[in-house]
């Protein structure tokens, strides 16, 4: 009636172990969302921090291009860092289309 | 010969590469071939000048179709383009790939059919590249008239301009205005390939409704070969590590593939003949849905025949499987050759199947007892063989030299396969079961941002990689 065989048993398995895996990150992330390594580890996966990249670093955003990087890197030695994504609009050539564009490849720390 | 057709596919490939470093004509060529055709007819009995007789055959063969490959047909629209003529083309034909939008400007490649100039109509054939911009909603097999100027390759890189040539792409035509591109409303596409994009932007859908950017750029390369949500420097980071392989549906996730459909028939109780009827149509959709790229097609087809081997209960031989694979691609179109995916793709499953058993063996591993050390000594056995096979490669073509990457593969390809899995069962589970969907998301992305974090931690270590100038 219930035979599986040994093939089965492990694919069951492994969906039962993603499905709960998923189901206590699911829990943690709502719960703890605002804990900081909570939120280092997932929000700002795969973003470059705007406080410490460097020019060839920026310049790997499709967006940003080598002046852009420049001015980027004169107002952050001018303002001594940036506390707020939204700063860079208050450099020369970024327009509102363009934060859009970059602003998720970016984040502050 | 043990293995006949991988010792033929050799010289097939050598035929293609001295051929295109001199320079001889197609006649020449096959002119040859026949010759050596003959000699081999005549000397039908005679064991080894037969199979030397065969060899240089097979080399001109290769020769002939490297040449054959680069006479463009009188029809083709290269033909037409003269650098005199100054004023636009009109050109009527029908997408050929899925359009790529990147900032306001789309990019796909043009089935040409039809070309005016100086107000006479020609038919003709071939593609072009095609740059768009303020245009949208273009998809696959729609048919078009577009008017523009054609230039060959201008403003493109490099490496870019050698990648269209080996496609057989030889001219780029840059729309400025929407009004230029005038939409006939209908489509001239491939059936399976309409449907094979229909099911990629389904796939693409719940991945981006499930999973947050970036993870879901990730995983959408992964799983669907869809690059254009992946961060710049999301992927100069695994460029560095040497695991950028990951990012791009290959041999691996094809295997997976194969290996999940077959699992899930034989949960349903399917007969191992209907098991294998299903599969292969559906590793054929696959393929489509993602691209069709070379890795891609070398790993179809080689799945496909350990399949049928395994369907007719014969032992499956890789290096007869490999061959076959090659001389499919190259067959159809020899320049393929000199593509890099091609080369790497053949080169690190070559060097994995080679090197591996006899580094093995070397080093004794199969008298291993401890079951952990010996799958840590595995791991790192594969991801040493394919280092070892393509890092003059990737030397050469990407300027840069990776220590990291022995020890990135062996930490990263678990977790890829596991993201792979995760994936696919994310997509299984939201179009059957929607409620389950948001915890295959949850540890799919776990997995991603893991796999970020090591690899961030990994080319942050010193000397993990150095760029060669």
């Amino acid at each position: 009636m219930f035979s599986l065989t040994l093939q089965e048993r492990r694919v069951i398995l492994f969906l039962i172990s993603v499905a709960l895996t998923g189901i206590g990150i699911d829990f943690l992330v709502k719960k703890y969302s605002r804990t900081k390594i909570i939120a280092d580890f997932y929000q700002d996966i795969g973003k470059i921090n705007l406080n410490s990249a460097d020019k060839d670093t920026l310049m790997s955003i499709s967006g940003i291009g080598e002046k852009l990087a420049v001015r980027i890197l004169e107002y952050r030695s001018q303002k001594g860092g940036f506390h707020d994504l939204e700063e860079l609009k208050n450099i020369k050539s970024i327009t509102n289309y363009r934060y859009e564009k970059i602003k998720d490849s970016l984040c502050i720390k | 010969m043990q293995r006949p057709l991988a010792v033929l596919t050799f010289f097939f490939c050598l035929g293609i590469f001295v051929s295109s470093q001199i320079s001889s004509s197609f006649l020449l060529a096959y002119a040859l071939a026949v010759i050596f055709f003959s000699a081999s007819l005549f000397s039908f009995k005679k064991g080894l000048v037969f199979n030397i007789f065969l060899f240089c055959l097979v080399f001109l063969l290769g020769s002939a179709v490297l040449k054959n490959s680069g006479t463009l047909p009188r029809c083709h629209i290269f033909n037409y383009v003269s650098y005199q003529h100054n004023q636009p083309y009109m050109i009527r034909g029908f997408i050929a790939n899925e359009p790529q939008v990147k900032f306001r400007r789309t990019a796909f490649i043009f089935k040409a059919q039809e070309i005016q100039t100086a107000n006479l109509h020609h038919r003709c054939c071939g593609d072009i590249l095609v740059y768009a911009k303020s245009t949208k909603g273009l998809s696959y097999g729609e048919e078009l008239i577009l008017k523009g100027n054609l230039s060959k390759y201008i403003g493109l890189q490099q490496s870019y301009r050698n990648y269209l040539h080996n496609q057989g792409i030889f001219l780029v035509m840059r729309i400025k205005n929407a009004a230029d591109i005038v939409r006939l409303n209908k489509n001239k596409g491939f059936v399976l390939e309409i449907f094979a994009l229909w099911l990629k932007k389904k796939m693409e859908g719940i991945i981006s409704k499930y999973i947050p950017s970036p993870a879901a750029g990730v995983l959408e390369a992964m799983i669907l070969g869809e690059r254009k949500n992946v961060g710049g420097f999301i992927n100069n980071a695994m460029i560095k590590s040497g695991t950028v392989h990951i990012l791009v549906v290959s041999g691996f996730n094809t295997g997976l593939v194969a290996l999940i459909i077959i699992l899930i028939l034989k949960l349903l109780r399917f007969s191992k003949k209907a098991r294998f009827y299903i599969a292969v149509p559906l590793l054929l959709l696959y393929c489509l849905l993602t691209g069709a790229s070379n890795p891609v097609v070398r790993a179809t087809i080689m799945t496909i025949l350990y399949l049928f081997a395994y369907f007719v209960k014969s032992e499956p031989d890789i290096y007869q499987s490999f061959a076959i694979a090659a001389l499919v691609i190259l067959g159809i179109n020899p320049r393929q050759l000199f593509d890099v995916g091609f080369q790497l793709s053949f080169m690190s499953v070559f060097s994995i199947v080679f090197l591996y058993p006899r580094l093995k063996s070397f080093l004794g591993l199969n008298f291993l007892k401890n079951k952990s050390l010996r799958f840590i000594a595995d791991n790192f056995l594969v991801s040493f063989s394919a280092w070892i096979g393509t890092c003059a490669f990737v030397a050469y073509y990407f300027k840069i030299f990776s220590p990291v990457t022995v020890l990135a593969n062996m930490l990263i390809v678990p977790l890829a396969t596991l993201i792979t899995l995760c994936g696919f069962s994310l997509i299984i589970f939201a179009f059957l079961f929607p409620p389950l969907a948001p915890f295959f998301a949850s540890s799919s992305t776990l997995a991603v941002a893991l796999l970020l974090h090591i690899n961030s931690f990994l080319i942050s270590i010193p000397a993990a990689y150095f760029y060669l100038t």
